[in-house]
């Protein structure tokens, strides 16, 4: 572990429409302009509009955010930028001209963070720079940036409000981001600028100084590595976790709990709050079907690496002849939405409510603590079941809370072809799509069939370390994708 | 890994007799009665207990484990009793829950920081499991609506069924600034519930005759910081509304209608140990509606809205029949409304 951090940021709260900074342009076009003394580079950095600082992390005293935690990538933007202003998104370069892609290209040396040589820092920044850019998709953000743009500068746009918003949106997040990297880069000049000033000025104070940005930065770009990761529309929701059992009987119905309970010391162990919302029983051991709440940010983003079949080998406890069996579990993934503007519009009566393992006379006949609620989605046959909350009426909001991204879930696939990444649901899933294996006998390993990843401790895993599986499915995942636009 | 075993873990204690064979009756056997310590009457809901008692992390999982045995291993007789009480699933979510209230968030460590001592743990779920004594008492609340009350002995424990009177209220049309009653408030679940959606105009008079219910209805209704909304006032029926006859935007009630001679067959947790004032309606088990249904006509204003709670479909049936024949010049729009489990359980209607 140790690769998880804390990201603060919720999600989707985003602001429908956000304001216009009147001063939006000319501050953006400020930021570009790179020939500047060092003490007015600084200035300028930490008055700027756009400064991390105000939705970011705590910027440290010399006006650099630091390799404070938070997550600027997805920074939301508070401004609404328009098609003129992508064109400041040319290349940054230093005052001799050296732009970032250059910088990598150069094939300087990387060596140990603790030689001082700003060549070797500026390198290893530049690479890092390079490769959350591929992880971020930068190619294909560019595009759809300028697709927006162009919607955005339609008369007519404003005739469907709704429409509107959510491009104004999505435009913004784009372009949020896209600063944050440009933002980045930018810094990685400047402090190059700074440095080159202060040997030429012999300025020892102000060369240690950009010394130590440069350090500073270079961790700080690490990290960010491991959160454009976690760049997708949905990464930062909390989702739901749902685990049914293949054919086999008691030996799968215990893998299904075993898989389960892997999700949920999991989630724990990174502070995510777990709540059973369903659970079925397997009649002598296990569970037929569970579905689980993890709330935390970024919960979704992490546990999608997990959708798919999963299979266990052993010689199973249940088998008194004791034979080795082979079992399977299908996991899937539910992103929860809080922007209630995209979601699925649920028409009250195309809902069914009834009261799950009711029987007999009720009311004041009976005192019973079960209070199961189904809600059944009449026209799409959609079902949510919720029987752990203690009374009816929490039951019945997790069960509406299931079912509301459940037809999200179905909304996102009929749309798949509009930029909606989407996670198969537990009846998509085919039984064939395996993702992973874990063998426990004869032999000891868990081995990710989609990353060759393997791990020869199936314990730690099945006590929740997945976080390796799951880093290494999503940067396969992202260098695959930009592959195969670019 | 996890260790699973196929089978129950058997009880490290050595499981007790159980009484359960016998068919429910009417009270609890008097072996039962005398071995029960006397409480005292003001007992704190557990859930509300400060943090007083600690015990070791192994000895409460050794709680669980000989929780869960017994459970298991009563499972069977309360089935065969065929008395609709718990079954060992039920059984075993209300040991979590226990375990919930008795204790804090999760914590970590090897100390755990408890409510009661380990000691009233083991009695109390001896007594959910020999006495059949209703989970609810034993915590001294029950999770209703989004609301967590506090019940106790003397006082019914409120029903889900019953959370979709609030609804039903919370559809009327400027029912916000509206004057309303529950009459029969018991825990005064439907008043807390009303009382919570109310606009500043809006008032609650939450009656009942029950000394215990008005007691645990005023603690309630205190708790959620509802003293000015809802008001309780002890008497019966209609008696304790005099003051605003004709006034009232709504009227609704959950009351007794069990039929008298059903009351000896209940399941054992309600026959046994919730009150009979609170159950017994009468040979039809619709003394209490007729005469609530009677007393509307006056009490409710034009266009005031009632909704009843009823035994189920043919009380329904028969409530809003008799409403619509002998008082059909008094109200209109007399309907029976379904709870989730399909049933007709609620008589609804507006005074002309
Ligand atoms: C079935 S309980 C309903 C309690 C509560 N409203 C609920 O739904 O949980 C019926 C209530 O009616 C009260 N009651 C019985 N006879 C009464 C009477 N004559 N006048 C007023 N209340 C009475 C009982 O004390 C009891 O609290």
């Amino acid at each position: 572990m140790g690769f998880f951090f804390v990201l603060k940021r919720s999600c989707s709260r985003v602001r429908p429409f956000p304001p216009i900074n009147p001063n939006g342009k000319s501050s953006l076009l400020a930021l570009f302009s790179t020939s500047l003394s060092g003490s007015r580079a600084r200035n300028l950095i930490s008055s700027h509009p756009f400064s991390v600082g105000s939705f970011g992390a705590p910027r440290g005293p010399n006006g650099f955010s630091g390799s404070g935690k938070s997550l600027d990538f997805a920074s939301l933007p508070k401004v609404r930028l328009f098609s003129s202003q992508t064109a400041a998104l040319s290349e940054p370069t230093t005052s001799d001209g050296l732009t970032v892609d250059a910088i990598a290209a150069k094939g300087w040396p990387i060596l140990d963070e603790s030689e001082s040589d700003w060549r070797s820092h500026a390198a290893a920044i530049a690479q890092s720079i390079r490769l959350i850019k591929k992880r971020l998709q930068w190619r294909k953000m560019i595009v759809r940036l300028e697709q927006l743009s162009a919607a955005l500068n339609k008369s007519d746009l404003w005739d469907d409000p709704v429409y509107a918003g959510r491009i104004s949106r999505e435009h913004g997040e784009l372009m949020g981001k896209i600063k944050a990297v440009n933002r980045f880069e930018q810094e990685l000049l400047e402090h190059i600028d700074l440095l080159k000033l202060a040997r030429e000025e012999g300025d020892k104070e102000l060369e240690l100084e950009s010394m130590k940005a440069l350090l500073d930065m270079r961790r700080d770009a690490k990290e960010k590595e491991l959160e454009a990761l976690l760049s997708g529309d949905r990464d930062s929701c909390s989702c739901f976790i749902e685990v049914q059992a293949g054919a086999g009987g008691t030996e799968s119905m215990d893998w299904a709990s075993m898989v389960m309970n892997m999700y949920k010391m999991w989630a724990q162990s990174h502070g995510f709050a777990v709540t059973v919302l369903e659970e079925m029983p397997g009649e002598i051991a296990g569970i037929k079907r569970a579905t689980i709440k993890v709330e935390g940010e970024y919960a979704f983003g992490y546990a999608k690496a997990e959708v798919g079949v999963h299979r266990l080998v052993r010689i199973s406890p249940f088998d008194s002849a004791k034979r080795r069996h082979t079992s399977f579990a299908a996991v899937a993934v539910i992103p929860i939405l809080s922007d209630v503007s995209t979601q699925y519009q649920i028409k009250e009566s195309d809902l069914r409510i009834e009261r799950f393992r009711a029987g007999g006379a009720g009311g004041q006949h009976v005192n019973t603590t079960e209070s199961a609620v189904r809600i059944v989605h009449i026209p799409t046959g959609i079902s949510a079941t919720c029987q752990n909350e203690r009374s009816q009426h929490s039951n019945k909001a997790s069960a509406m809370a299931v079912l509301q991204s459940r037809l999200d879930q179905l909304e996102m696939a009929r749309q798949a072809q509009l930029n909606a990444e989407h996670t198969q649901s537990l009846t998509e899933i085919s039984w064939g799509n395996q993702i992973r294996t874990y063998v426990l006998h004869p032999y000891r390993m868990v081995k990710d069939l989609r990353t060759n990843y393997e791990v020869s401790d199936p314990d730690s895993v099945l006590d929740g370390d997945l976080d390796g599986f799951i880093l290494n499915f999503l940067s396969t995942l992202l260098d695959k994708d930009e592959g195969n636009t670019s | 890994m996890i260790l699973r075993l196929p089978f129950a873990i058997r009880s490290a204690l050595p499981s007790p007799s159980l009484p359960l064979h016998r068919r429910p009756i009417r009270s609890p056997p008097a072996s039962a009665l005398s071995s029960l310590p006397p409480r005292p009457r003001q007992e704190i809901p557990l859930f509300l207990r400060p943090l007083a008692h600690s015990a070791a992390r192994s000895d409460l999982d050794a709680f669980r484990r000989w929780a869960k045995s017994l459970a298991l291993t009563a499972a069977p007789g309360i089935a065969a009793a065929a008395d609709g009480g718990p079954d060992a699933d039920h059984l075993i979510r209300e040991l979590s829950w226990l375990v919930q209230d008795a204790t804090s968030e999760p914590e970590v460590g090897d100390e755990v920081r408890l409510r009661v001592g380990l000691e009233e743990l083991y009695r109390l779920w001896r007594e959910r499991i020999e006495k059949r004594r209703p989970f609810q008492y034993l915590v001294g609340c029950e999770h209703w609506r989004d609301l967590v009350l506090v019940v106790r002995e003397g006082v019914l424990i409120p029903r889900p069924e019953t959370e979709l009177l609030v609804d039903m209220v919370a559809e009327v049309e400027g029912f916000q600034e509206g004057l309303w009653a529950d009459m029969g408030t018991g825990s005064g679940a439907i008043a807390v519930g009303i009382g919570r959606l109310l606009g500043v105009r809006g008032k609650v008079f939450a009656t009942d005759l029950s000394p215990d219910a008005v007691e645990v209805a005023r603690f309630n209704v205190e708790r959620y910081g509802l003293k000015d909304k809802v008001e309780i006032r002890e008497g019966p029926w209609f008696e304790p509304l005099q003051d605003v006859k004709g006034k009232l935007a709504g009227l609704v009630s959950n009351p007794p209608y069990i039929p008298s001679s059903h009351i000896s067959g209940l399941q054992a947790e309600v026959g046994w140990h919730e009150p009979r004032l609170a159950l017994d309606g009468g040979k039809d088990g619709t003394d209490y509606l007729l005469h609530l249904c009677e007393g509307s006509a006056s009490a409710l204003k034009p266009g005031g809205f009632f909704a009843f709670e009823t035994n189920g479909d043919k009380q329904s049936e028969f409530i809003a029949d008799f409403i619509s024949t002998m008082w059909g010049n008094f109200f209109e729009n007399v309907e029976t409304v379904l709870d989730f489990a399909g049933i007709k359980r609620f008589v609804t209607g507006v005074r002309r």
